[in-house]
């Protein structure tokens, strides 16, 4: 018996090397690109946020002070305040509308694959023609929204992007809408895979259709439903490209998010340093939030 | 990927370096030799400044090539800052305005120039490239921002044109008159456009009033510029900040289309709006330029120098080019900011740095240039201050104030709360980091 483990070991664990190099050979590609082009500069950021570094010169050492410094920064706090009040209504809005597309798409109906296709249009649409044709659909004077919120008897209707109070609200509407049509895409994959048998034996049971939704829908799309809302926490929480070609952050610093408050010190005013420590803050609560859904996710489990 | 980028830069920016300790020639120089410069420049197709200033200086150093460098125009400071620091930038380069001059000097990013600059002579550009004494870069452009008007609109509206007497109050007063009397004459166009970027506001504010200082913190002189401009739009005598921003309209058009018969802008808009009127895109009409309303009698009228603001355009050379091309290089500079090349820059209805009577003739003998006296006056004589003061805090201060400006010209926040506000973000946020 011994004698013949000690025969097997030495070709077990050549196969399990073989193996791993093939594995890695695998992803190798990938992970040279991975590691070269964000790994790195991403270890980087971690010393340049101790930094006082301005792209040209010496990065020299400065401890806590950027931290310090976000500390008593208002601008921070107006951009924290903004990026948590997008995620805040985003994150919902895009959930209830994605899945009311899906479980609308979900049925056998003429024309089906056109409505999917025109609901998953917004997300292959250029981010910049989408924010030139809503900022005119906002137009305070001459928008169509505000036309027909006019005529529906809404004196005065909202300045949207124009207006501090209402620019955000503009923007969550905006993103909704883009990004909903490729959740509900998710959604509809993961509806495919409840067994209609659970729908059957619910509706034999009498179930209503509130019912069915309630007890086999929702726990069915469990999974679908977590992998959403972690791919939904990090897509608003890291929101910029939107932003910038919307608003800039405007009017005044209404719509001013983290990622933009970032790219304007690192990029415009070239305080790398300093941009690098506010990365790192809305790395770790992209990072908390995310671990905090993992971990409710898997008491549930349990 | 965004928080990547500094990071490759920085690890570039180290390998360079390591490379560079190898390098090292000290031949003799034959100043006859070929050589070939490198020179940066933007949107290669539409801006033809670039290929005059090389076939110019080819004509004239016949050994000399200068070879450009084409980079996106929108990006042009990030794209720059990167190479430089990569150690992959051309041998000369182009500041677009003063707004990143103290990165680039400060940075040590700009060769000493003071040689081919003492050759300029007297030249009221080159004071913003001068640190300690020495000269880091030459200015080639200067535009500077003056009153486009078009005769056709006033005389439509019955409203006596432009005589170059004009404060901001007698602005107001025709702004308000053309709206009201074009409206009159069945038009719908607008007495003014205000374009939607700050300096609409602020260059002028900051050139014109007595004390203003942009690094002081007190913003107190923005008040009444934002005032008139508020009236102007709340009067409908120019389209609002809101309308402009989101229907993202262009001056070109307002201007050009007469949707506007006063537009305030910098003088490179003469050499868009000839080659619009060629090619259709700006409709047929008399126009001509006055000088920009002046913060009170002192500055205005023909008699006096009328104050306005505007940016040079520099050119400086990259510390990294090799020994063998400097001479060539400083010669460049001292060129592009000579006469010849103005004439040659003028010739393409380009504004440049040098101002001189030939100069200036050479632009009005531009086809659709307007030949009167006052386009030449207010073309020719001008006191002109810098919109971005060279400083560390100048791009800190102009980010606060891009948040004013949209605050109050979208009524979103009241005048004097908004520049308390900024007051105290300059205060806390740039002026002392």
């Amino acid at each position: 018996m011994a004698a013949t483990l000690t025969r097997l070991r030495p070709r077990r664990s050549r196969l399990v090397w073989r193996n791993t190099v093939a594995g890695w050979s695998f992803i190798l590609p990938n992970f040279v690109g991975f590691a070269l082009l964000t790994l790195v500069p991403v270890v980087a950021l971690f010393y340049l946020a101790f930094t006082n570094w301005n792209v040209f010169g010496a990065a020299e050492w400065t401890g806590s002070a950027n931290f310090r410094r976000m500390w008593g920064d208002a601008s921070f706090w107006t951009a924290l305040r903004n990026t948590f009040y997008y995620t805040v209504f985003h994150i919902p809005l895009t959930m209830a509308a994605a899945l009311g597309l899906a479980l609308l798409l979900n049925r056998k109906l003429r024309g089906v694959g056109f409505f999917r296709t025109a609901a998953f249009f917004p997300y292959i649409t250029s981010i910049v023609a989408i924010a030139v044709v809503w900022n005119q659909l906002f137009s305070p004077e001459y928008g169509p929204v505000n036309a027909f919120l006019r005529a529906v008897g809404v004196d005065n209707p909202p300045g949207w992007t124009t207006s501090a109070d209402w620019s955000m609200p503009a923007v969550i509407i905006v993103g909704t809408w883009r990004e909903m049509g490729y959740y509900m895409l998710l959604f509809l994959a993961g509806l495919q895979t409840i067994p209609a048998q659970l729908y059957e034996a619910a509706k034999i049971d009498g179930a209503t259709s509130w019912q069915r939704f309630r007890h086999v829908t929702i726990p069915g799309l469990r999974h679908t439903t977590f992998f959403v809302v972690v791919m939904l926490t990090i897509g608003s929480f890291k929101v910029f490209d939107l932003i910038l070609v919307m608003t800039e952050g405007g009017p005044g610093q209404s719509t001013l998010v983290l990622s933009q408050y970032i790219y304007q010190k690192g990029f415009v005013e070239n305080q790398f340093g300093y941009a690098s420590a506010v990365s790192i803050v809305l790395f770790a609560i992209c990072f908390g939030v995310t671990g905090i859904q993992f971990w409710i996710n898997n008491r549930r489990e349990s | 990927m965004k928080r990547a980028i500094p990071a490759v830069v920085s690890t570039a920016m180290a390998l360079t370096l390591v490379l560079a300790g190898c390098g090292g020639e000290d031949e003799p120089v034959d100043p006859n030799a070929p050589v070939t410069i490198t020179l940066a420049g933007w949107s290669l197709s539409s801006t033809p400044e670039f290929k005059t200033l090389a076939d110019g200086f080819k004509a004239t150093r016949p050994n000399v090539t200068v070879e450009l460098k084409e980079y996106d125009a929108a990006n042009y400071d990030t794209q720059m800052i990167a190479d430089l620091a990569a150690g992959t930038a051309p041998d000369v380069y182009v500041l677009k305005n003063l707004r990143n001059f103290y990165t680039y000097q400060s940075g040590g990013q700009l060769l000493d120039v003071s040689e081919a600059g003492s050759a300029l002579g007297s030249l009221p550009a080159l004071a913003p490239y001068q640190v300690d004494g020495k000269t880091y870069a030459v200015p080639y452009r200067q535009d500077s921002w003056v009153l486009y008007y078009n005769k056709e609109l006033f005389d439509k509206a019955k409203v006596a044109h432009p005589d170059g007497s004009w404060t901001w109050d007698d602005y107001v007063a025709a702004a308000k008159q053309l709206t009201a009397g074009l409206k009159g004459a069945g038009s719908t166009a607008t007495g003014a456009y205000q374009h939607v970027w700050q300096s609409t506001a602020q260059g002028f504010a900051l050139a014109q009033t007595p004390g203003a200082d942009l690094l002081s913190g007190d913003l107190a002189y923005l008040k009444p510029y934002y005032q008139r401009s508020l009236d102007l739009q709340a009067a409908g005598a120019q389209p609002t900040f809101g309308t402009a921003n989101t229907n993202k309209l262009s001056y070109q058009v307002q201007f050009g289309k007469q949707q506007s018969a006063m537009l305030l802008m910098g003088t490179w808009y003469v050499a868009t709006l000839l080659n619009q009127r060629k090619s259709g895109e700006a409709d047929t009409f008399e126009w001509g330029i006055a000088p920009a309303p002046q913060y009170d009698r002192s500055t205005a009228g023909t008699s006096a120098t009328p104050v306005t603001f505007g940016d040079p355009t520099g050119m400086g050379i990259n510390p990294k080019i090799s020994k063998s091309k400097v001479a060539a290089a400083q010669a460049f500079l001292a060129y592009v900011a000579g006469e010849e090349a103005g004439k040659a820059l003028a010739g393409i209805g380009i504004t440049p740095a040098r101002a001189s009577d030939p100069i200036t003739e050479t632009l009005f003998a531009l086809d659709g240039v307007p030949g009167d006296d006052l386009s030449k006056f207010a073309y020719g004589t001008h006191e002109i201050r810098p919109e971005n003061p060279v400083s560390n805090h100048t791009a800190g201060m102009q980010n606060v104030l891009n948040d004013l400006h949209s605050a109050v010209m979208s009524d979103s926040k009241g005048l004097d709360e908004a520049i308390t506000e900024a007051q105290a973000r300059a205060k806390n946020e740039v002026l002392t980091q």
